[in-house]
């Protein structure tokens, strides 16, 4: 059922804002975040050179907020017109089917906390974003677990993503193709988890 | 080797009443199906209390597994009751209505709904008449086989049974038509007529409302390749979205 | 020009479209969906001399080999119309996209089937009724979304409505989940309602093919006839609620049947038929596997059952070309036929008999017509393999279309008769209906049901005794007598099963005394009709079509004589 366009516009573009640009955001994170490993001044370094980019706020706008509302607003709504059933039908594709809404939910509040307090908030009160900032918050022993509970769900939600967008888009048909990606999708969700929780261990110092 | 049969039946007298459970316990032969149990209670319809009561209501028909008739849920899972044998059923084994359809009585279901989405993504080949016309399109064997394979969906509803996306708040027209879609436009007579089927399912309900559980393959008696056919066909659509929009 | 159609199967849907196509306005009743109806459970295919394999087949061949299975009882104008359509047939089905299995260059593969030389069965893997009727389904959706023809799905037929000079103007049904009586208006009706396996408890039938529509009209004046012809086909698997079908294309495709015999594997229908082997004709094989077991005692693990064998053929070309029974078998049997021999034994199967037709498909009431298994006309006392589903289509093919001709030279339309016709059968049903839900006996209908089959398959069967045949009917008019005792156990006006059942049983069982005193009075054997006591054919005496008329004593029996104007009869051989 169609929320905007009828039904076929609308779901493609949610599909497709899921990879570009909000996937492709989620992995600059982990890289610029990487700089973390090199220490604090390296780090806060970098990030310096990311704030510079001209016209970063309608950038921010029209590339990450934009599609982003869009995915989520859209994507909750998908959410509510499931009725999960893994309880009667154990299989494993609705295992990941029922996680991918579930962490759809985790992410959706992760980044609404992240997003303001890392960027609306502290924008507001004027701070640079260093790793002082990020060290700061990720210290404490609750923030660091809720930074890491939406880092999982983030990456769980981004790599079972590919895996249902190459059905979505028709680029993975039958089972041994689908198969084949389940597996890259797997691992990538361990490399990502891994090099993300790292980052994060060095951000708390 | 039980002396006897324990069956719960969920039983309702039509779509309005509450339901209830209603127990059996039928004496034991080998090589029973669910079926032939409920057989069994209708010549002597007493409950496990001693008590008299209705014979339950079913459908079914050929009792081998290639009308779809006697489609329920057997100990949770959607499945044709014929084939579903008592030796392999844990016990007491429970018997429900399919859970997506309206209940007519017990569990007899109104699946009406699967042929009106049968009709809407006109699962059909457009032949002008029955008249003869001589021999038809040649067709490769191989392309053959897995039509073939579709084509013995016999509309039993357990596709949609295990879907998570077909539900009384969505209006997804379901697995089993999107594969005959498929079907139907790969036929060389049927492909003259496609656009109409591709518009169908580019519209309200069609085929992105699909979520990928992939239950719909897992549930399938027949194991007819629904997920393949899904995907293949989101492919085509998008080319079809892309080519079209260029079009215009 | 209004047409009703009762029965969802082959002929009932080819008449459904060949009626719309002429113009006519369509109602369709059938008791289940289209899809679920019984034509798909035939499995093998369907025959057509479109001598594609360079094994010069013919027409005329087609045409002989079908007399000949049916042991010279059809009558031969009629099946030289069938035989001469069957390709046309087939390419119209094709055109529908039947995925009929192709030879290697794409054109239609056939196959070998019983009773015959040439390959001429077309199929599509071993579900080709299913493929048929879906491909017919189908097309009936599609005249249905234009609006052309309207569906009444979960109906039973009643009665036919007729008035006072003795013409059909419609039709009396009950919707089985209101439980609703309604009368129709047609200007005419064809009954395309299959056979009445049900009659002999279990079968290969479907559970809905009670005969009870014709056994309804039979009641109202129509005549049954060759009733006592019935085919048990040799290759079903045993089973406690049903007779699951194995198809004749196992055999057709290198199946071998056999015993132990002295510890070792006989191959008995190798042996006594060297000419066609394992592909002797259907009354042949079962009445074989019959001997073999039940007068040899050589059955396996001493019990009713040979073996089927298709375990020396290559697992692909079996899955490719038998698919569906291997998994009917795997999923019902638990074991693999690729791997271990399936056990069988013959299980009724097909009525050669049904309701009495002229070559129009028109019974002897006027606007009545009957087309599929439920007449008569192609089979004569046996059927071949694969001409079922032909003869199914191939008189849906011709009613629809004789029905129409038949409309156009009516001297005044259903429309104009008087409603007080129609309200009388109604008042009729009504009545039939209440004092059916007025049963407050002892007798269970399920147990006088599971009586009757287990009569009809004893004494009714492959083998006919003289004495058998009468202990038989003395059973039949017992439970004729224990059935106004029925206690009925569901007097809900919701979706009421058991109320049908009531009426169907009694339908059926004026059927089985049909298919009994047929078979008693037939002194001789013929095609499925064999009688120990009378083992020859005897064309002098009873080369005639068999005609049952209901009385309320009992069925009172004419004799037709056969049209034999094209094929001179024969002796009919297959050593």
């Amino acid at each position: 059922m169609g929320l905007i366009t009828g039904n076929f516009l609308e779901r493609k573009i949610h599909s497709l804002t899921g990879i570009i640009p909000i996937g492709v955001f989620l992995l600059e994170h982990l890289i610029t975040n990487s700089f973390a490993l090199k220490g604090p001044e390296y780090y806060n370094q970098k990030i310096e050179a990311f704030q510079q980019i001209p016209f970063l706020v309608p950038i921010e706008i029209l590339l990450i907020a934009i599609p982003l509302a869009f995915h989520t607003i859209l994507g909750l709504y998908y959410v509510y017109l499931s009725k999960n059933n893994v309880l009667q039908y154990k299989y494993f594709r609705n295992y990941m089917f029922y996680l991918q809404r579930i962490t759809a939910i985790i992410t959706f509040l992760f980044v609404l906390y992240h997003a303001y307090t890392a960027r609306i908030a502290r924008a507001a009160a004027g701070i640079e974003i260093s790793y002082e900032f990020m060290n700061g918050i990720l210290s404490q022993p609750l923030f660091f677990i809720i930074y890491l509970v939406g880092l999982l769900a983030a990456v769980f939600h981004f790599s079972n993503g590919i895996y249902t967008f190459a059905i979505s888009w028709g680029i993975t048909l039958g089972p041994r193709s689908q198969k084949i990606l389940q597996n890259v999708c797997t691992a990538l969700f361990f490399i990502m988890s891994g090099v993300g929780t790292i980052e994060l261990i060095a951000l708390a110092g | 080797m039980p002396d006897s049969i324990h069956l719960k039946i969920k039983r309702q007298n039509g779509s309005r009443d509450l339901p209830r459970w209603e127990e059996f316990k039928v004496p034991y032969k080998p090589n029973m199906n669910v079926l032939s149990v409920l057989m069994e209670i209708r010549k002597n319809p007493v409950n496990v209390n001693g008590e008299k009561t209705t014979p339950v209501v079913w459908d079914c028909s050929c009792l081998e597994e290639v009308c779809g008739a006697c489609t329920m849920v057997i100990n949770g899972n959607v499945r044709q009751a014929c084939s579903a044998l008592i030796d392999k059923l844990p016990q007491p084994i429970t018997l429900q209505p399919l859970s997506k359809f309206p209940v007519v009585r017990d569990l007899k279901v109104d699946r009406a709904v699967l042929f009106e989405h049968l009709k809407k993504v006109k699962a059909w080949v457009n032949i002008d008449g029955t008249f003869d016309l001589g021999p038809g399109p040649r067709v490769p064997e191989r392309e053959r086989r897995w039509m073939y394979e579709i084509s013995r969906c016999m509309t039993c509803g357990c596709c949609y049974e295990a879907c998570p996306n077909f539900n009384s708040r969505s209006k997804f027209i379901g697995p089993a038509p999107l594969a005959q879609v498929l079907r139907f436009n790969k036929h060389p007579i049927g492909a003259m007529t496609q656009e109409e089927r591709m518009e169908t399912i580019m519209g309200e309900g069609g085929i992105t409302d699909c979520g990928n559980a992939q239950n719909c393959i897992e549930a399938c008696p027949k194991k007819i390749p629904l997920t393949t056919a899904i995907a293949q066909l989101n492919r085509d659509t998008t080319i079809h979205g892309i080519r079209s929009w260029f079009r215009k | 020009m209004k047409v009703i159609v009762i029965g969802g199967g082959l002929a009932g849907l080819l008449s459904v479209i060949k009626a719309a196509e002429a113009g006519a306005e369509v109602e369709a009743f059938s008791l289940v969906p289209f899809k679920r109806s019984h034509s798909l459970c035939a499995q093998g295919g369907i025959n057509a001399a479109l001598n594609t394999k360079g094994e010069n087949d013919s027409i005329q061949q087609h045409f002989e080999d079908t007399i000949v299975g049916g042991d010279f009882l059809a009558n031969q104008t009629p099946v030289k119309g069938l035989v001469e359509a069957a390709p046309g047939l087939i390419y119209a089905f094709d055109r529908m996209g039947v995925m009929f299995n192709r030879t290697p260059e794409g054109f239609i593969d056939l196959r070998l089937f019983g009773g015959v030389k040439n390959r001429r069965t077309a199929f599509a893997g071993a579900t080709t009724g299913q493929q048929l009727l879906y491909a017919l389904d189908e097309q009936v959706r599609k005249w249905i979304a234009a609006g052309k023809v309207k569906e009444y799905i979960g109906w039973e037929f009643l009665s036919a409505v007729i008035d006072d000079e003795g013409i059909c103007r419609g039709i009396t049904a009950q919707d089985l989940n209101s439980m609703e009586i309604h009368a129709f208006r047609a200007d005419a009706v064809i009954l395309a309602t299959g056979g009445e396996g049900m009659i002999y408890g279990k079968s290969t039938n479907s559970v809905i093919c009670t005969g009870s529509a014709a056994g309804a009209v039979y009641q109202q004046g129509v005549p049954f006839a060759n009733g006592e012809f019935v085919q048990f086909h040799p290759t079903a698997m045993p089973g406690d609620d049903k007779l699951r079908l194995m198809s004749e294309a196992s055999r057709g495709e290198g199946g071998r049947i056999w015993t132990y015999k002295d510890g070792k594997p006989w191959y008995f229908l190798e042996e006594w038929y060297p000419a066609y082997g394992n592909l002797v004709p259907r009354d042949i094989a079962s009445r074989a596997i019959y001997k073999v077991c039940v007068e040899m005692g050589l059955g396996i693990d001493g019990k009713n059952q040979v073996y089927l064998d298709l375990t020396h053929k290559d697992p692909e070309f079996l899955e490719v070309r038998l698919g569906g029974i291997m998994e009917i078998y795997r999923n019902f049997y638990g074991e693999d036929p690729v791997k271990v021999p399936m056990k069988i034994f013959p299980a009724p199967h097909y009525f050669m008999g049904g309701m009495y037709v002229d070559w129009n498909h028109m019974t002897n009431i006027p606007g009545l017509f009957a087309a599929g298994e439920c007449d008569y006309m192609y089979h004569g006392a046996n059927r071949l393999g694969a001409n079922s589903l032909l003869s199914a289509a191939y008189s849906g093919y011709i009613c629809g279309p004789n029905a129409i001709k038949y409309i156009k030279g009516m001297q005044k339309s259903a429309a104009d008769t008087p409603q007080s016709i129609f309200d009388r059968e109604l008042a009729r049903q009504t009545e039939i209906t209440q004092s059916i839900y007025n049963m407050d006996g002892t007798e269970n209908p399920y147990i006088i049901h599971e009586e009757m089959g287990e009569t009809m398959i004893t004494d009714v069967g492959v083998v006919r005794y003289e004495k058998n045949l009468l202990r038989a009917d003395e059973k039949l008019q017992e439970l004729t007598e224990r059935y106004k005792n029925i206690g009925i156990n569901d007097t809900g006006r919701w979706a009421n099963d058991v109320m049908p059942f009531v009426r169907q049983l009694w339908n059926m069982l004026q059927l089985a005394r049909v298919i009994t005193l047929g078979a008693y009075n037939r002194k001789e054997s013929r095609g499925s009709h064999y009688m120990p006591d009378y083992p020859e054919r005897n064309d002098d005496q009873w080369l005639k079509t068999t005609k049952a008329y209901w009385t309320e004593s009992g069925p009172r029996f004419e004799y037709e004589d056969v049209d034999v104007s094209l094929l001179k009869p024969r002796a009919r051989k297959y050593d």
